[in-house]
C-alpha cells in the first residue's frame, strides 16, 4: 500500500512510520471522529472509504452533509498536526468497513525530531494534502459565489 | 309474538346506535375544520378540472405544494451528488486552470 504521506520516504523509513501506528477497523456507518473532538491522531487509510461530512441545518433538521471521501493510501485527519488540533470535520467508514493505520501525533513529532531529513519529507506531503484540499474549495467556492452571482443578475 | 318484539327492540336499537355514530362523525369533522390550519399560499391548479375540454374552465384555486416536499433522503442525495460534480469540476480547474474552467457548469440538477 502506498501511502501519499510516505512519498519520497526510504522503505526503512516507510516501515518505522508505519510501526507508529496502529490498525483500527471501522465498521460501515461508524464515526471515526466527529467534528470538534480532540485530534491527536492521525489517521493512512488503508482499505475502504472514509466518509468526511459537515453538519448542515436541512429543512430544520441537522444532516451530515458529505464534503469528501477518502481512499485506500490517502490521508485522514492532519488537524492532528495542525494548532488548536481539533476535528473540523466528522469522518466516518462509508458503506463497507475501513481499515485505517492510526498514529499518534506525539510518536510521530517524536519521529520526525529524531529523523528530521524524513520528517521534512513528511512535512512536504502533508503540504500537498492541505494544499491541495485548499484549491479544491477555493475553486468550489469561486463557482458558488460565481452561481450565485448570476442567479442574482439575471 | 316475543322473538317479534325482540327483532323489533334490537332493530331500534341498531337504529339508534348508527344515529349516535353519525352524529358522533360529523360533529367531529366539523370541529376538525374549526381547528387552525397552516395558511398556504393559493395558486392557480396547474391541471385544467377536466379532461379532453377545449372550454374555458374557471380555475379553482388548490393549496401550493412546495418544491421542498421531495423527501430528505433524495434531497440529501441531490447534495451529494452536487458536491461530487463540483469537486470533479474543480479538480479540472487545478489540473489545468482557465477562466472558463472557474464558470463551466455540471449537470447538477440541483442547481439546473
Amino acid at each position: 500500500m502506498a501511502h501519499e504521506l510516505l512519498n519520497g520516504l526510504s522503505s526503512p523509513e516507510a516501515k518505522q512510520v508505519l510501526a507508529l501506528g496502529t490498525k483500527l477497523i471501522v465498521p460501515s456507518g461508524t464515526s471515526l471522529f466527529r467534528l470538534g473532538e480532540p485530534a491527536d491522531r492521525l489517521f493512512l487509510t488503508e482499505r475502504g472509504r472514509i466518509r468526511l461530512t459537515l453538519p448542515m441545518q436541512v429543512r430544520g433538521r441537522e444532516e451530515d452533509v458529505f464534503v469528501e471521501e477518502r481512499s485506500p493510501g490517502q490521508t485522514v485527519g492532519w488537524s492532528a498536526l495542525i494548532p488548536p488540533y481539533r476535528f473540523t470535520l466528522t469522518a466516518t467508514a462509508s458503506l463497507h468497513e475501513a481499515e485505517v493505520l492510526a498514529l499518534p501525533r506525539e510518536a510521530l513529532l517524536g519521529y520526525f525530531a529524531a529523523n528530521p531529513a524524513a520528517g521534512y519529507k513528511i512535512a512536504l506531503n502533508l503540504a500537498v494534502v492541505m494544499g491541495h484540499r485548499l484549491q479544491l474549495f477555493q475553486t468550489m467556492w469561486v463557482r458558488e459565489m460565481q452561481r450565485t452571482l448570476e442567479v442574482r443578475s439575471a | 309474538m316475543e322473538m317479534l318484539l325482540t327483532g323489533l327492540c334490537l332493530s331500534v336499537f341498531g337504529v339508534a346506535i348508527a344515529a349516535v355514530a353519525f352524529g358522533a362523525a360529523t360533529r367531529s369533522s366539523r370541529s376538525s375544520d374549526a381547528t387552525v390550519q397552516p395558511q398556504l399560499p393559493l395558486v392557480k391548479a396547474a391541471i385544467p378540472a377536466r379532461f379532453f375540454s377545449d372550454r374555458a374552465v374557471a380555475s379553482p384555486t388548490v393549496p401550493a405544494v412546495p418544491t421542498s416536499q421531495v423527501p430528505i433522503e433524495v434531497l440529501l442525495l441531490q447534495i451529494e451528488n452536487h458536491i461530487r460534480m463540483e469537486q470533479a469540476a474543480a479538480e479540472v480547474f487545478i489540473a489545468s486552470p482557465t477562466q472558463a474552467r472557474l464558470r463551466s457548469k455540471t449537470a447538477s440538477p440541483f442547481v439546473n
